[in-house]
């Protein structure tokens, strides 16, 4: 089944890679955002099925753009994976105490994440 | 778990190339501010602002280069992530020139 992501991460690198796992093993259509404020804006018009959202982020950090997601009732519902190079447990508590899905660590298998995302999100 | 067809995989590592290569400045980038902190520790010339460039590049490495397949690369930039993290570096400079130097070796023969 066709799915619609949302990727909000300030690396360009990790976000073209993510893209790419998506697009290509899964066949999902992507959206990407550099920004937390850019993520909102996307999310709120594109509607997607999920977001993979980054952590670390200047400006507008990954837990922030969650709670202004959450906030709006329109993007509220939307399940929010987080992403993140931070491997130590009590930073993963943290964000899972956030009411995330899921806290996926970076770097992740570009020909796993999809099948990893679907196993969380309950699409498979 | 699904297996990945074949065609899929080898597409995947080919964008992957692609993407390699495109990024590898950044990536070259962030491994000489890595170098240069290293450089700096070990002539007890570390300013606060170099390390945390070098926790910040550390920690960018370290996300990043396991997705490209390097993965003991992703360890080496964790430790030296650990070692910039603190306020002074706690561990032994030789250490982590040792790990830097690793590093880079690593991303040279990615290349």
């Amino acid at each position: 089944m066709s799915r619609r992501i949302l990727i909000i991460d300030d690396e360009d690198d990790i976000r073209q890679v993510a893209a790419l796992s998506l697009e290509t093993v899964a066949g999902w259509d992507v959206i990407v955002a550099s920004s937390g404020a850019q993520g909102l804006l996307r999310a709120a018009e594109h509607q997607p099925d999920a977001i993979l959202l980054d952590v670390m982020m200047p400006g507008m950090d990954g837990p922030t753009t969650f709670r202004e997601l959450r906030k709006n009732p329109v993007t509220a519902k939307i399940p929010v994976l987080l992403l993140t190079a931070k491997v130590q447990g009590p930073d993963q508590r943290r964000f899972a105490d956030l009411g995330v899905e899921a806290v996926l660590l970076k770097p992740f298998d570009p020909l796993t994440l999809s099948s990893q995302m679907e196993k969380i999100l309950g699409w498979a | 778990m699904a297996t990945t067809p074949p065609a899929v995989s080898s597409s995947i590592s080919e964008a992957l190339a692609r993407l390699w290569v495109k990024f590898l400045p950044e990536i070259d980038a962030r491994t000489a501010v890595l170098e240069a902190a290293t450089q700096a520790l070990m002539g007890g010339s570390l300013s606060q602002e170099q390390r945390e460039a070098a926790h910040q590049a550390a920690h960018k490495l370290a996300g990043v280069l396991g997705t490209f397949g390097l993965h003991r690369g992703t360890d080496l930039a964790r430790q030296a992530e650990v070692e910039f993290a603190g306020e002074v570096p706690t561990g032994a400079a030789g250490d982590l020139a040792a790990w830097v130097a690793e590093l880079r070796q690593l991303i040279e023969t990615r290349k």
